[in-house]
């Protein structure tokens, strides 16, 4: 990581610059009549979606350092070894989920520095860190299946965009109460609509068990097709090899 | 024992295209194989099958005594396998990607403080050891590759096109390094090239494949004999020319020959030179330059594909 400040820096400093634009822009959105939390400042509203946005983008890493290791045929080199085949997934997974937890915290921890504020205190931080955590790791793992089938780093970034549409249609920068029509309805659908709200609800309300746990089971339902997804493109370019 | 690597009709087809197709191989413990062929030949098809990095469609090959395709995981514990395209992380230093290889082979943190300055010390990096790769010319990663290969003392090693994109002196100090391990610690060497000069100068025994199959298979030696009689070229004076062409071509098969050059394939060996000096020397001829060329592996490829591998010589 420290040799390769590029990889991972910009993932950081664009969540950070964003929320900055966002909540001097959008800072009187707050005052709005339907606004669902009245009492809170804009930067509380958009610090775990900026928290989640962040570790998505950073998401990419894991993906993008497989498809490297693909072109650049060291992924040869690990299969000529007697590695196990499995490792290589679960170590892509786990840097995914690794890359995620100290995005999470550094995030977390500039917003504190902003004057950011958690209800939950600590308990709702590190839900906060590993709700994130854990969906870098399911979305994470979607790419990594793409990166095996394709083994093209290319590929794996230009998918940026397309997490960053995930993000625009969802209720992110924007309650969903004052989304309009179709727009409106595709981020009440987007499965990241409810993850935001549900890590809303803790870092706002107050910590919750139930939603915590809402929340991981829908991450992990993203996990497991995920994971699945992978290990098939594993062993289809295991019976290829080439 | 088994050879360390045996083939038997070793096939991979890729849709239409039958990259390897059917072939045998023996390769006897301590040799260095040298597998020569062309860009596409399928070469490297066949090492990625020897390696298990690739499933053979069809056939079978045992490599240290185990099945590629069946005993996978203990065919990858016994060999080190230096691919064409040397996959080197140019961030990492050579004492850390040796260190990553040690742990990837399984080999203890303290047993690879041991081997790797040992290795690097092996292939002449001792002194880049803690640079970045990226900061290496293309000899020195061939090196550390082949050092990386080594890690966990392979049975068989198996070097793709080890050479391929090397200066001539970075390729000759390559060929040293391979022949040291060779007669050090007795490594069987499983060696791709398209060079013939390095099938020649390395391997005991070459295969020739050519569009998937071998086409000739032996000693270098024993296959430039088999593709027949030494040339030998002589210049004579001009007013000479027609009679020295009678008198030689009356003792052996005329050969081409650039124009002023009376070329003859010399059956009986080279103790036939002195038959033909004497020869002209008795009809006063004036000899101005003799040349006595042994058939090249060019020769041998070109008598077994009607093709040349390298650009033709001049004859």
């Amino acid at each position: 990581m420290i040799r390769q400040p590029q990889a991972w820096a910009p993932t950081l400093f664009f969540p950070l610059l964003l929320a900055a634009v966002y909540s001097s822009q959008f800072s009187k959105a707050v005052s709005l009549p339907e606004f669902p939390y009245p009492d809170v400042t804009f930067l509380d509203f958009i610090l775990p979606a900026c928290v989640i946005q962040g570790v998505l983008f950073g998401s990419t890493n894991s993906a993008t350092d497989l498809a490297g290791d693909i072109e650049n045929a060291f992924m040869d080199r690990l299969l000529s070894s007697p590695v196990s085949r499995s490792s290589i997934l679960i170590a892509r997974l786990t840097s995914a989920f690794s890359y995620g937890l100290v995005q999470a915290t550094i995030l977390i921890l500039v917003f504190f520095a902003f004057g950011a504020e958690l209800s939950g205190g600590i308990r709702s931080a590190l839900a906060l860190i590993l709700i994130t955590s854990f969906l870098s790791m399911g979305v994470g793992s979607f790419l990594i299946a793409i990166a095996l089938k394709t083994g093209s780093q290319e590929v794996v970034n230009s998918l940026f965009p397309v997490i960053f549409v995930f993000i625009f249609i969802s209720s992110a920068f924007f309650p969903v109460e004052l989304m309009d029509g179709w727009y409106g309805q595709i981020a009440e659908w987007n499965p990241l609509t409810w993850i935001i709200d549900w890590t809303r609800v803790i870092t706002i309300e107050g910590f919750s068990w139930k939603v915590l746990l809402q929340a991981f089971s829908v991450i992990a339902l993203i996990s497991l097709a995920g994971i699945a997804t992978s290990i098939r493109q594993l062993k289809r370019r295991l019976a290829m090899a080439s | 024992m088994d050879n360390p690597i045996e083939a038997k009709g070793l096939t991979r087809v890729f849709g239409d295209l039958v990259a390897v197709n059917s072939i045998n191989l023996s390769i006897n413990e301590g040799e260095v194989f040298g597998f020569l062929g062309p860009n596409g030949a399928g070469k490297s098809t066949a090492v990625r099958m020897l390696t298990t990095l690739l499933k053979p469609s069809g056939g079978s090959a045992k490599v240290a005594g185990y099945d590629v395709a069946s005993e996978a995981s203990m065919v990858r514990k016994k060999i080190g396998v230096a691919l064409q395209d040397a996959a080197i992380d140019p961030l990492m230093t050579g004492n850390e990607l040796l260190k990553l290889q040690a742990v990837l082979h399984g080999i203890t943190r303290q047993d690879a403080k041991i081997r790797c300055p040992e290795l690097l010390e092996r292939v002449g990096l001792t002194a880049a050891g803690d640079k970045r790769v990226g900061t290496y010319s293309g000899g020195m990663r061939r090196r550390l590759d082949l050092a990386l290969s080594l890690v966990h003392r392979p049975k068989v090693l198996f070097l793709d096109e080890p050479t391929t994109g090397l200066d001539p002196t970075s390729r000759v100090a390559l060929w040293e390094e391979v022949r040291t391990l060779n007669k050090e610690i007795g490594t069987t060497v499983f060696l791709t090239t398209q060079y013939l000069e390095e099938a020649d100068q390395l391997a005991q025994r070459i295969a020739i494949i050519d569009n998937g199959q071998i086409v000739r298979e032996g000693s270098p030696a024993a296959l430039k004999s088999d593709v027949g009689a030494p040339t030998l070229r002589v210049d004579v004076v001009d007013s000479d020319f027609e009679i020295a062409k009678q008198v030689m071509t009356e003792l052996g098969e005329e050969r081409p020959a650039r124009k002023g050059r009376i070329a003859i394939g010399l059956t009986g060996g080279t103790r036939a030179i002195t038959v033909v000096l004497k020869a002209l020397e008795d009809q006063n001829i004036e000899v101005q330059h003799v040349e006595l060329d042994e058939p090249s592996l060019d020769d041998v490829f070109a008598d077994a594909t009607g093709r040349r591998l390298e650009g033709g010589g001049d004859t």
